[in-house]
């Protein structure tokens, strides 16, 4: 009877990825007008992405749980090998190149963020943590890394790591008042930071909040986007028929871009249908992480939840030009690797999460 | 005291938060998206067909290359380029239709052309080159297409491929976007700058479909300049004609303003093969010919300079006072240094010598032992002001520098310390010594002007503006005085006695005995340490590419010195024998145009 709901809930995981990854498919597509090399190369790093899946749903979630500080250390470690040697050693880069594929930390940080604080505050008893003390150690590993990222510069993938943190310290419960004073206390000592972004960061800032102060700089990009998104009307302009992003109006209209490229040709229909599948599994995250019965699933699917959410709002937001651009890929959908298999990990983790938490 | 139920509600509490202000934000998002592409979409809509502004390029013409006798050596044709934006399916198909009607495409070309679009390029070529027909017939029926442009661009051509292969070099077929046509080699990419001048662009509007609206904005290119070089062309035509009965060789003819007349490699290459687009086979072919002849022979490539040396080692002996003209030194056909015999070419030995004897028999035994009195250390010093074992700073890519060798170059090149015998065979020019042929006419233009300043040029300068040139001539006249710097007098006098005379009664009488004169010195490198059986063998019995390189530089009417003659052919065999005859032709050539 129990083992019919699991491979309920997997099933409908699975039809909501399978859906995500066939949009994904076809958004190469258009990108790039036609079944070209490129939509193969995505096709082959979403196969190898289906393998990591598979590997990671069949390990016990309990592994990851006793892992999941060694794997913190790891990437912690890794991120400032990257950052304090990669700027003198190996030129600013934000990535390991490991043979195979290239490693980036602050990608697989957010990850290891949500196993390693779900981790710790599964140990932790309901009085533990009412107490703000105990929230000390996850504030801070949220933070310090943070902080690294940021100095990368690298502001989309702090500011997504920041907004997990957080959430998750929110959710497991720290005292409501002193909270609010926290959020209160954090927005008074933002203008400080400003001095710690970079110029371009700056920038980026101001043309978000007045798009025409730099019309052929990074508010053009913006300005073209809303551009391309708004003449695709209802039902969009056909297949292959956009023209913002085929006369390459558009820049990275297969990365970051690819929710404007889709939404040309797609319309407001394809547009809200992309917005109602992330919706749909990050719903899914939630329901799941209700349901399960262990308190480290449980955390670790309101993290996952978190994380998707966080991707999929920025990206929209910033495209859409309700939010600066900051460079933050669209789950799946984005070509590229380190950010496919992160989001392959987890759905692997909410595989493994749904048919073995609750026995 | 809270209890475990109380904990619950208030994580439930907070995930049910979370939840609503994700979906207030997914909300958000919705919203924007409603106003973006169904209230607004009207103003959009108007703006994307708006935004269609497509810039293309106008490209410069090449400066053309132009021999001091008014030939135009490298020039550039208009060629006609045809291009498709990217447009519809519907407007594409019809535009191929159209075309086909006058250029007959063929099914491979068509295939393409479907191919191209799909990469959804802004704009895809479809004809490279348009003949004088199509280009008729396409530009008349321009207004029927739609997103159509025809684009001037141009190719390079060269009127004497061959003689001015390594002195103008080539430029690339036109492959960058812009289509500008970019030096390779040679004067080409060396002035590239100059000849290249600057893109212009056209800025057209075109409308929903991309098909060209309007001009809305135009900058023109500005053509690239000229160049004029001091090379007589007719000259430089039968220098190359004359190396051509050789295999390999090189030559410089200078005159006394140090204005190159003619700067020949043999054998030369094909320029406009090169420019138009040469095939693989072809390009294979030149790279591993046994003559090399993509070498350039007469800067970029170093040879030893063997008895022509001997000027050098003379020169320095004099000014250094190690021996004075009238000193004489026994030569007895070898010389015993370093448990090793070192011979004179003469097996039999000279006899006594005194300067001008040994200049003009090229005797090595004098030189070994004049060599050894001075040492490296002066050698190097008088070598290298002399111009040898430096670049001479002429208007070409690629110069090579050669080397005079001396005791610390040994000891961090080889690690070992410099022995006495290389003293003396550095004093006949051969061992570490490698200079460029261009390097010795050099040199012969310093000691015969009396200018250690002296420098070969290839370039008229300013022949357009006359006031301004006329104050650069002053103020060149000016720079050249200060620029004015000496040799030691007495030395050259005694060097350019013996010069005549190796052209006289010397190594080079039987060719260089000319009524106007001519004053020169023969060499004969070794390119390989010579076994002892070997000496004095005929080189024809030699394997060709172990023979001598044949060199003789010369200046002639000796009373008043007019052109500076280098030649080396490469395994030639004697200086004397194949080298000078070649500089006396040329001489005769010279000065024979110059009396007309």
């Amino acid at each position: 009877m129990q083992d019919r709901v699991f491979f309920k809930e997997i099933k409908i995981f699975l039809i909501l990825l399978s859906a995500v990854i066939l949009t994904s498919i076809l958004g190469q597509i258009i990108a790039f007008g036609g079944f070209e090399a490129q939509v193969r190369r995505h096709i082959i790093k979403i196969i190898f992405g289906f393998t990591i899946l598979f590997a990671v749903s069949q390990i016990n979630v309990r592994f990851w749980k006793s892992f999941a500080h060694i794997i913190y250390a790891f990437c912690f470690f890794s991120l400032i090998l990257v950052n304090l040697l990669g700027s003198t050693r190996l030129g600013a880069q934000r990535w390991i190149d490991l043979y195979f594929f290239s490693f980036q930390p602050s990608e697989f940080m957010k990850l290891s963020l949500i196993l390693s604080l779900s981790s710790y505050y599964s140990d932790l008893s309901s009085y533990e943590l009412r107490e703000a003390k105990s929230h000390l150690i996850p504030f801070l590993m949220t933070v310090v890394p943070t902080f690294i990222i940021l100095k990368q510069p690298d502001l989309g993938t702090a500011m997504l790591l920041l907004g997990v943190g957080v959430g998750m310290i929110f959710l497991a419960g720290f005292p409501t008042k002193k909270f609010v004073w926290s959020v209160i206390g954090f927005l008074g000592v933002c203008p400080i930071g400003w001095h710690f972004l970079h110029d371009y960061q700056k920038n980026r800032i101001l043309n978000f909040i007045d798009p025409n102060r730099d019309p052929f700089g990074t508010g053009y990009h913006i300005l073209q986007s809303r551009i391309a998104i708004g003449s695709g009307h209802i039902f969009g302009k056909g297949l292959f028929q956009g023209t913002q992003s085929s006369l390459n109006f558009l820049p990275e209209k297969h990365t970051d871009f690819i929710f404007t490229t889709i939404s040309e040709e797609l319309g407001f229909v394809g547009a809200v249908f992309i917005i109602l599948l992330f919706a749909g599994l990050i719903y899914f995250l939630f329901w799941i992480g209700n349901e399960s019965k262990s308190r480290f699933s449980r955390y670790l699917s309101f993290g996952l939840g978190l994380m998707l959410f966080l991707h999929v709002f920025i990206n929209i937001g910033m495209v859409l030009g309700i939010l600066p651009v900051v460079g933050v890929p669209l789950p799946f959908l984005s070509y590229g690797g380190s950010s496919l298999i992160t989001f392959m990990i987890s759905s692997g983790l909410v595989i493994s999460m749904s048919s073995k938490a609750r026995r | 005291m809270l209890k475990d139920d109380d904990f619950n509600q208030i994580v439930d509490f907070r995930r049910n938060f979370v939840l609503a202000v994700m979906g207030v934000f997914c909300l958000v998002l919705a919203f924007n998206l409603y106003i973006l592409q169904i209230k607004h979409s009207r103003k959009y809509q108007l703006m994307s067909d708006k935004n269609r502004i497509r810039v293309l390029p106008v490209v410069p013409k090449r400066g053309r290359i132009i021999s001091s006798d008014g030939k135009i050596l490298a020039f550039c044709d208009y060629k006609h380029k045809l291009v498709m934006d990217y447009c519809p399916k519907k407007v594409f198909e019809e535009n191929v239709r159209i075309l086909d009607g006058y250029l007959n495409f063929s099914e491979k070309e068509r295939e393409n052309l479907f191919r191209l679009r799909r990469k959804r390029l802004p704009s895809i070529t479809v004809r490279d080159e348009l003949s004088r027909d199509e280009f008729a017939k396409v530009s008349m029926n321009l207004f029927r297409l739609r997103g159509i442009h025809i684009l001037n661009t141009y190719s390079r051509h060269y009127s004497m491929p061959l003689e001015f292969s390594h002195l103008l070099g080539y430029t690339s077929k036109n492959t960058n976007e812009f289509q500008v046509l970019t030096g390779k080699t040679g004067l080409e990419l060396f002035f590239d700058k100059k000849l290249r001048g600057n893109i212009g662009n056209i800025q057209k509007e075109v409308n929903a479909a991309g098909c060209n609206v309007r001009i809305i904005d135009k900058e023109d290119p500005v053509n690239g300049e000229d160049v004029k070089l001091t090379i007589d062309s007719e000259i430089q035509k039968f220098v190359y004609d004359l190396l051509g009965r050789y295999k390999v060789g090189a030559c410089c003819v200078l005159d006394m303003q140090g204005n190159v007349v003619a700067l020949v490699s043999f054998p030369g290459y094909n320029t406009n093969l090169m420019s138009l687009g040469i095939s693989k086979d072809e390009w294979n072919k030149l790279n591993t010919d046994e003559y090399k002849p993509l070498l350039n022979r007469f800067s970029s490539s170093v040879y030893p300079p063997g008895s022509v040396f001997k000027i050098v080692t003379a020169y320095a002996a004099l000014c250094e006072g190690v021996v004075s003209p009238r000193d004489r030194v026994l030569c007895l056909g070898g010389v015993k240094q370093d448990n090793n015999v070192f011979h004179c070419w003469h097996r039999g030995g000279h006899g006594k010598l005194n300067i001008y004897e040994a200049l003009s028999y090229s005797c090595d035994c004098y030189f070994f032992e004049v060599a050894k009195r001075l040492g490296i250390k002066k050698l190097y010093k008088y070598a290298r002001e002399l111009g040898l074992g430096r670049k001479t700073g002429i208007e070409l890519p690629n110069e090579k520098s050669g080397l005079i060798p001396n005791k610390e170059w040994k000891l961090i090149r080889h690690k070992t310390y410099w022995k006495t015998y290389e003293t003396m065979i550095a004093g006949i020019g051969q061992g570490y010594v490698l200079t460029s042929l261009l390097q010795i006419s050099s040199m012969m233009g310093k000691i015969y002007t009396n200018n250690l300043n002296y420098s070969p040029t290839l370039v008229v300068k300013d022949s357009e503006n006359r006031n301004e040139r006329r104050d650069e001539e002053k103020n060149e006249h000016k720079y050249r005085e200060e620029s004015q710097k000496p040799l030691n007098k007495e030395a050259c006098d005694v060097i350019k006695k013996a010069l005549r005379m190796v052209c006289e009664t010397g190594t080079a009488r039987n060719s260089c005995y000319a009524p106007y004169g001519i004053s020169g010195k023969t060499g004969s490198s070794q390119v390989r340490s010579i076994k002892a059986g070997e000496v004095g063998i005929n080189q024809q019995f030699i394997e060709w590419k172990y023979r001598d390189h044949a060199l003789f530089a010369g200046v002639a009417p000796y009373d008043s010195p007019k052109y500076i003659v280098a030649v080396i052919i490469e395994h030639g065999g004697g200086g004397g024998s194949v080298a000078a005859p070649i500089a006396r032709q040329i001489f005769d050539k010279l000065l024979r145009t110059h009396a007309r």
